[in-house]
């Protein structure tokens, strides 16, 4: 199977991403805004359908509209009637039909837009792979350059503000980090492929995990796994690869849940008071 | 006290002019205006709702002034120790790790962990009573050891000023006292200006040097304890007969029962 290129290709960019999105999707599980990861994938889809309709190139596009809303989102002070959530929910669903409307009303979206627009890694080509690597590679960087200030920040914004750190900056650079990672890897995963990985694996790595640094590895990983299988599943049973990936994360939520109940009961000191 | 106090030339680490406090543009409290010298225990009391955590927040930067200003000894450092409920405990992360932000918050982002940093980490935590806490998960420690280890992340960042949100909530007799003695053991060594939010008026009558009582309808008193805490006052305020005494030299505060009548 994966001596076909095509195949070899595939598994390499969708490896690259699961790394790459496995990270960044560990910060955004715990800043407890996963519809953010979806808002993303989403804008990144706006932005592209913007580029085929005017002929600009989507990738770029894409990753401006992602990056836009990234920060838009980040700098929405926290609402007091409603939840963070409610807003999420709100830009998905403006984001998601507002793709639909610009397709439906563009002469030139086709099959091969469609595809373009919601990924298809199969047909990922060799420099979009070689692109996805560089990609992990720079998430590595970053996250070891500056995970203590992205994770004070996440932990304790308002301390981290009156300590002397510019917590809003940090944090729309996180949300910058997150949608450039994001709008990268939706053109070739697809936006449920992404937002799995982006969610699934760093959820099921907290179930599992007991620290920050297994944390981060143990959320690649699974993504990585989870692509491999997806594949697998892909190639025998004539599947469409992106739902075959997500079967994998989410069977792994679920396996995670039970045991990390279990193994937390087993693993937890008793506090005195 | 530290080279940062010495060399300022400030004469007050907050001062606080014709300020009022809210949120979206509706004031709380108006036209306050105060300061926090220097080596001062300020106490921040009043009842419940009445914008205390509001007023330290406003200071802090946190939240904007709805009016007035808010000026800060630019050269000092400060620390917040916030309720820990107020803490998301989603993240794996150490007591260690946690008092590590801390400390690493003063440095440059680009900054790598060192093994001296990680000395500075394990001297807050022993310096509070939890050196044995490090290697736990945070999430794990009940809510006084969780306030006890984010009180060494404070104490980690070296301040000048040590902000206190509701300190003692939730602890007993003994971990009150110890919290309040060991906070009167900073303020007396190393100079170090103390701010601390309760709604626990005995909590403050024997620590602090200063007081500001928040009403509830927004007006403020700030000045020594015996001339802020006056038993008219008081009992005007929380609508309940209170006497204020001494037994041992300590002062003393309680609810006239006879005075109120049977509730």
């Amino acid at each position: 199977m994966f001596e076909v290129p095509f195949m070899r290709l595939a598994l390499g960019a969708s490896a690259a991403a699961s790394v790459a999105l496995g990270v960044v999707g560990v910060y955004l599980i715990i800043r407890r805004v996963v519809f953010l990861g979806l808002v993303l994938a989403n804008a990144a889809t706006v932005g592209a359908a913007v580029g085929q309709i005017f002929g600009w190139p989507p990738e770029i596009v894409g990753i401006v509209t992602t990056v836009a809303a990234g920060l838009a989102l980040g700098a929405i002070p926290a609402p007091r009637r409603i939840s963070a959530e409610s807003i999420m929910g709100w830009a998905y669903a403006t984001a998601a039909a507002t793709t639909v409307l610009i397709l439906a009303g563009a002469a030139r979206a086709d099959a091969d837009t469609l595809h373009f627009l919601y990924g298809n890694v199969l047909a990922v080509r060799p420099s979009h792979a070689a692109g996805l690597a560089l990609l992990a590679l720079a998430v590595l960087a970053v996250h070891g350059l500056f995970a203590q200030r992205f994770l004070l920040v996440t932990f304790d914004a308002e301390g981290a503000h009156v300590g002397g750190v510019n917590a809003r900056g940090w944090s729309l650079l996180l949300n910058l980090w997150i949608g450039v990672t994001t709008a990268a890897a939706v053109h070739e995963l697809g936006v449920l492929l992404t937002f799995s990985l982006l969610t699934l694996a760093p959820t099921t790595s907290l179930l599992v995990t007991r620290s920050l640094r297994s944390t981060f590895f143990v959320s690649a990983a699974i993504g990585v796994m989870a692509v491999f299988l997806g594949l697998v599943g892909s190639w025998y049973l004539d599947l469409p690869p992106g739902p075959s990936s997500v079967v994998p994360l989410s069977v792994a939520v679920v396996v995670a849940g039970v045991l990390g109940n279990r193994f937390s009961r087993r693993a937890k000191p008793a506090s005195p008071k | 006290m530290s080279e940062r106090i010495a060399a300022s030339k400030y004469a007050f680490v907050l001062r606080a002019e014709r300020l009022g406090l809210g949120y979206h543009h509706r004031a709380l409290a108006e036209d306050l205006t105060f300061q926090v010298r220097r080596r001062e225990i300020l106490g921040i009391v009043g009842p419940n709702g009445c914008g205390k955590t509001t007023l330290l927040r406003t200071l802090l930067g946190i939240l904007k002034p709805v009016r007035g200003t808010v000026e800060r000894d630019p050269s000092l450092a400060a620390s917040y120790v916030p309720q820990h409920e107020n803490i998301d405990t989603i993240l794996p992360i150490t007591a260690l790790e946690v008092v590590l932000l801390g400390h690493m918050a003063r440095e440059s982002a680009f900054r790598r962990l060192g093994a001296a940093d990680r000395r500075v980490a394990l001297e807050a935590l022993r310096r509070v009573g939890a050196d044995t806490l490090g290697p736990q998960l945070f999430r794990d420690l009940s809510g006084g050891q969780q306030r006890r280890v984010l009180l060494a992340r404070a104490l980690a960042a070296e301040p000048d000023l040590l902000v206190l949100d509701e300190p003692t909530a939730g602890m007993d007799v003994a971990g009150e006292a110890a919290i309040i003695d060991f906070l009167r053991d900073l303020n007396q060594a190393q100079g170090m200006t103390i701010l601390i939010v309760t709604h626990l008026l005995s909590l403050v009558l024997n620590f602090a040097t200063s007081i500001l009582l928040m009403t509830a309808s927004g007006t403020i008193v700030h000045g020594p304890i015996e001339d802020v805490l006056r038993e008219d006052r008081l009992s005007e305020l929380y609508g309940v007969p209170i006497r204020l005494g001494r037994v041992g030299g300590q002062r003393m505060l309680a609810v006239d029962r006879q005075g109120a009548g049977d509730v």
